[in-house]
């Protein structure tokens, strides 16, 4: 293997990580704040991905500002069903035990899941990819999906928009405190039950989006959101809870180990993000980028 | 808990259950009833389409003349999910409680080696028109079931005798992790090295059955430069890969052989690359005679679309079962086990025979070239069809014999 | 550290209800078991409908058990497990592999399963004590999807995908016969079960989930004991996958999917979690609601999932206490 096809495979299973990434940022962020591991986050992405497959008939063209539409219609439209999600139920369980908030949002996945089916049926579908994003571009001599690389600036772009509005807005402050400590901040007068809805919505808003930019890049199907909750699971777990950073170096981890691992293992590379994700947990707990219990 | 509470709890259950099960065991006697195992969604979902269809229109028709033996037909249809355990937990509830003379097998056949063991336990027939593994007939062989559809084994040493034929000495493969993707690579590999021993298999990439994204897989494939990939994916799966593979430049430096029956053509649509060398199992627009053409019109008339292999499988299916049970006069599947074997009947893809050993009817591939075709605008076919009938490659009635016995 | 912990004081009631009131519940579970001996009897009576509602029975006899045993953690031990399912799983493939590979009998192939569950539970267990609360139940989750995917991609040792099928199944066992069987099983695991919770060593896995560091403070060596809950747990699961699998006469992937761990966790919230009986009620009136709901319209089985869903939400909503709580509220009868 030439060192042109290990870097073409580098960039390749990038792509894979930085979708990941997206997802799995929404789940570490609604943990960090609302301290709930939301097993129907996977469900909510397949949502976002059924919606913009709708969408997409709607849309008559494959043209690139027909899928910026997509891109901008899709995330908040799941970011609505989010709202009543996190005001009707998951704002009843904040105080439970975490038994129940898990059955809570296992109750979701059954729910959301078998909805979808009965909507869309069976099939599997896809999001045409659009023109300017259909073809590939040459790296090193070989052809690279022009869409992989779209993922590889969308992935970054989305990366930093969360830091920025984390670390140097008010909204982030804000945020960042009622991870640490909510009863102060609810003292102070900030409305927590508002932060803790935006934020929800704002997971959701990042499942919509993988759900978008996945509709593209493969086949969506009714097994997805099951498959990818577990994956994001890894990488939240890896990364650390609730930590955006750890996030994202958790799916870099995720994605480029699959690729990688798969020259020498074969199948047994998709064993990886579950053995990582054991071992980080057995080794070091709040993960690579997470602080100590709390 | 209080054990009084207990006992009302389950004294109140064990009554609704024993009423309950009284309720249900109503049944009507004068319908033949079918029980469907079918996959329904994801990757399976086009070919279930069209074994419904070619189901509905067969039963419409028998019915409008007045059904077989003054019996109506009524399909009863329920989802395996492409999972075993799902198959066998309804293929036993379509027997038992939706009490169905006879069962129609699913698309996968990790499923049909489930159901085979369930239709062999309560003695009821059920016939594989699409699920395929020749462990259906070998290994697991049972004499409950018959097989219409061309097995790993013919589809295999088909496409083997096939590429053999052509230059390329670089093979890559990938298929699905399952009862079909193995049995078909097996027989493939064998049949291949057989012919042309110094071929080169460069790589081999498993991806779980029912897959979508392929991304994480096509530069691996890719990496040794294949100069031909047999593949074992299929229906939304392979269509999925086509279209993925297309802009890593897949198709520029290699060629791809596959099952292309017609719903993956469909489904594909323009994506398909020319000039790729692959089979079908039963494509109409190849198969010229008499019965095809009437059914290929029916079909087109009451869908407004051609019917695909899996339809005309399923219709042939049908067709053996009918011959079976005028032939004993009765629908006792203990009775009409015994005329399955050298079974003569009228196939779409002509006249065909149920082998007696494994109940396997001698039917063939169909292998070609890609192509564009004025009469299908949508769609590729395969063009310069040829037949790799049955004989040619079947295993013969000792392999058989000797499989069976394991 | 409190997980799920029912109203204080009630625990130790219970074990006062226990002790008087001992006499009756051994003749009232007379009675019951009579009734589920005679149960295959009556339904055969209806012909093929009643073969089903055997096997039916016979399904919701071996999930009851695998309630049961993930209750020994759940419900006494208070930890909140995600990854039960690798030991139900380990114990089917056992059975399967042992009997279809090595051709080992029925009766010695049995007995492996809880052995090698118990040993999995041993290996991972020791790992997931360690952790609390989230982390243990994040944790379990992890091992037992890291079997699912060794299961699933050793192709050539477990068949992978397609599972094992075509497990041979002693001619005398009829469904009545292993109905009776797995009858006999369950009633066994179950007295043994009662004693464990009732042992010093379940009352110390109860005080344990009451005040964790109040038991490390007294001197319980709190991890050796919750390892070994673990363990035990683990082999009565081995024991229902096992059954399952002969039943099924074939082993599964689906059998380690993490969405199998989930389904003794509906039924304890079902059922109730605070007795040894309620998650087997819950998951018999899981069963037996999907296959009624199957029968009136089949449609209604489309929507399984959802109906599941909202049974789920208004369980954890409103009835946190399952549907033996509902029946004592119905019955204004203080049960605990």
């Amino acid at each position: 293997m030439t060192y042109q096809q290990l870097i073409f495979l580098f960039v390749n299973g990038l792509s894979q990580g930085m979708l990941l990434f997206i997802i799995a940022s929404g789940l570490s962020l609604v943990f960090g704040v609302l301290r709930v591991i939301n097993f129907a986050h996977g469900s909510i992405y397949m949502l976002g991905a059924f919606t913009a497959y709708s969408v997409s008939t709607l849309l008559t063209t494959e043209s690139f500002f027909h899928y910026l539409i997509l891109l901008l219609v899709v995330p908040p439209i799941i970011a609505i069903v989010g709202f009543f999600l996190e005001t009707l139920l998951f704002r009843r369980v904040y105080t439970q035990e975490h038994l129940i908030q898990l059955l809570l949002t296992y109750a979701l996945v059954l729910i959301i899941d078998d909805v979808v089916r009965v909507i869309w049926g069976g099939d599997f579908r896809n999001v045409a990819r659009p023109d300017l994003l259909a073809g590939s571009v040459d790296l090193l001599g070989m052809a690279l999906p022009t869409y992989n690389v779209f993922i590889l600036i969308v992935g970054p772009i989305i990366a930093i928009s969360l830091w920025f509005l984390l670390y140097r807005t008010r909204v982030g402050n804000i945020i960042r405190a009622a991870v640490t400590y909510p009863d102060t901040l609810g003292a102070l007068g900030v409305n927590v039950s508002w932060v803790m809805t935006s934020t929800f919505m704002l997971g959701c808003w990042l499942a919509g989006l993988g759900g978008v930019l996945m509709a593209s890049l493969a086949n969506i199907d009714l097994g997805m959101g099951m498959e990818k909750i577990i994956e994001s699971f890894a990488v939240v777990v890896i990364g650390g809870l609730g930590s955006i950073g750890g996030a994202l170096l958790g799916s870099l981890i995720i994605g480029l180990g699959v690729t990688f691992f798969q020259l020498p293992f074969g199948r047994w590379a998709l064993l990886f993000p579950y053995f990582i994700m054991a071992l980080v947990l057995v080794v070091r707990p709040w993960g690579l980028f997470g602080k100590p219990e709390r | 808990m209080k054990a009084s509470v207990l006992a009302k709890v389950v004294v109140t259950f064990l009554t609704l259950l024993v009423l309950t099960s009284g309720i249900t065991s109503v049944n009507a006697a004068d319908t033949i009833k079918i029980g469907f195992v079918a996959d329904v969604g994801g990757v399976a979902a086009s070919f279930y389409k069209s074994q419904k269809a070619a189901l509905d229109l067969y039963v419409e028709e028998a019915n409008a003349k007045g059904g077989i033996l003054g019996k109506k037909l009524e399909v009863v249809v329920r989802d395996s999910q492409m999972k075993p355990d799902v198959g066998a937990n309804v293929a036993r509830e379509l027997i038992l409680s939706e009490k169905c003379d006879f069962l129609v097998g699913p698309t996968s056949s990790a499923v049909a080696l489930a159901i085979t063991k369930v239709a062999n336990e309560f003695k009821k027939i059920v016939y594989f028109q699409t699920s395929n593994s020749e462990a259906l007939t070998t290994t697991d062989f049972q004499p409950y079931m018959f097989q219409v559809v061309p097995n790993t084994g013919i589809e295999a040493r088909g496409s083997a005798i096939f590429l053999a034929e052509k230059p390329y000495k670089k093979y890559g493969y990938i298929g699905f992790d399952y009862a079909y993707g193995h049995s078909q690579w097996d027989s493939f590999k064998k049949e291949l090295l057989k012919l042309k021993p110094d071929v080169d298999i460069v790589e081999i990439v498993w991806v779980k059955a029912g897959e979508n994204n392929y991304s994480p897989y096509i530069p691996t494939l890719m990496s040794k430069s294949p100069e031909v990939i047999f593949s074992s994916l299929w229906g939304g799966g392979l269509s999925s890969f086509i279209k993925q593979a297309a802009p890593y430049g897949l198709f520029k430096k290699s060629t791809l052989t596959s099952l292309y029956d017609l719903d993956t053509l469909r489904l594909t649509g323009k994506d398909m690359p020319e000039g790729l060398l692959g089979y079908s199992r039963a494509p109409f627009y190849a198969i010229d005679n008499p019965q095809m053409k009437e059914f290929t019109k029916k079909y087109y008339d009451k869908y407004k679309e051609w019917p695909a292999d899996w339809a005309i499988m399923t219709w042939d299916g049908m067709v053996a079962l009918n011959e079976m049970i005028k032939k004993t006069n009765s629908i006792d599947s203990e009775k009409l086990v015994k005329v399955i074997g050298g079974l003569k009947f009228p196939s779409l893809r002509g006249e065909r025979y149920i082998r007696a050993e494994d109940h396997m009817a001698n039917v063939g591939i169909y292998v070609g070239t890609t192509g564009k075709d004025p009469n299908y605008k949508e769609f590729l076919i395969l063009k310069d069809v040829q037949e790799v009938p049955a004989e040619k490659v079947w295993l013969s009635v000792e392999e058989v014999k000797k499989l069976q016995k394991k | 550290m409190s997980i799920i912990a029912p109203e204080p004081g009630i625990d130790m009631q219970n074990q006062l209800e226990n002790t008087t009131a001992h006499k009756t519940n051994w003749v009232i579970g007379g009675i019951v078991l009579v009734l589920l001996v005679l149960l295959p009897f009556i339904l055969q009576t209806q012909g093929r409908t009643g073969e089903f509602w055997i096997w039916v029975t016979t399904e919701m006899l071996i999930t009851a058990l695998f309630s049961m045993s993930l209750n020994l953690i759940l419900g006494y031990g208070g930890m909140v497990s995600f990854g039960h399912a690798a030991y139900f799983g380990t114990g089917a493939y056992t059975v399967a592999l042992l009997m279809k590979k090595a051709h080992w009998p029925l009766f010695l192939a049995l007995p492996a399963a809880p052995i090698a569950a118990g040993i999995m539970a041993a290996l991972i267990g020791w790992f997931c004590v360690r952790r609390i609360g989230l982390y243990f139940a994040i944790l379990t989750l992890a091992f037992s999807q890291l079997l699912y995917m060794v299961v699933l991609q050793w192709y050539n040792f477990t068949g992978g995908d397609d599972g094992i099928h075509g497990i041979v199944r002693p001619e005398f066992l009829t469904p009545i016969n292993y109905y009776l069987f797995c009858l006999a099983i369950f009633v066994l695991c179950f007295i043994f079960m009662r004693m464990i919770v009732n042992s010093s060593f379940g009352l110390t896995i109860r005080t344990i989930r009451e005040n964790m560091e109040r038991a490390t403070f007294i001197g319980i060596n709190v991890r050796r004991l919750q390892w070994i809950n673990f363990i035990i747990a683990g082999a009565f699961a081995g024991i229902a996958g096992g059954l399952l699998a002969e039943l099924n006469r074939f082993s599964q992937t689906e059998y380690l999917h993490w969405s199998r761990s989930a389904e003794p966790i509906l039924a304890s919230l079902v059922g109730g979690m605070y007795s040894l009986v309620g998650p087997a009620i819950g998951s018999a009136f899981l069963i037996f609601l999907k296959i009624i709901l199957q029968q009136l319209h089949r449609s209604l089985v489309e929507v399984w999932a959802i109906i599941l869903g909202c049974i789920l939400l208004i369980m954890v909503l409103f009835l946190p206490d399952g549907l033996v709580g509902l029946y004592s509220r119905i019955f204004k009868k203080n049960v605990s």
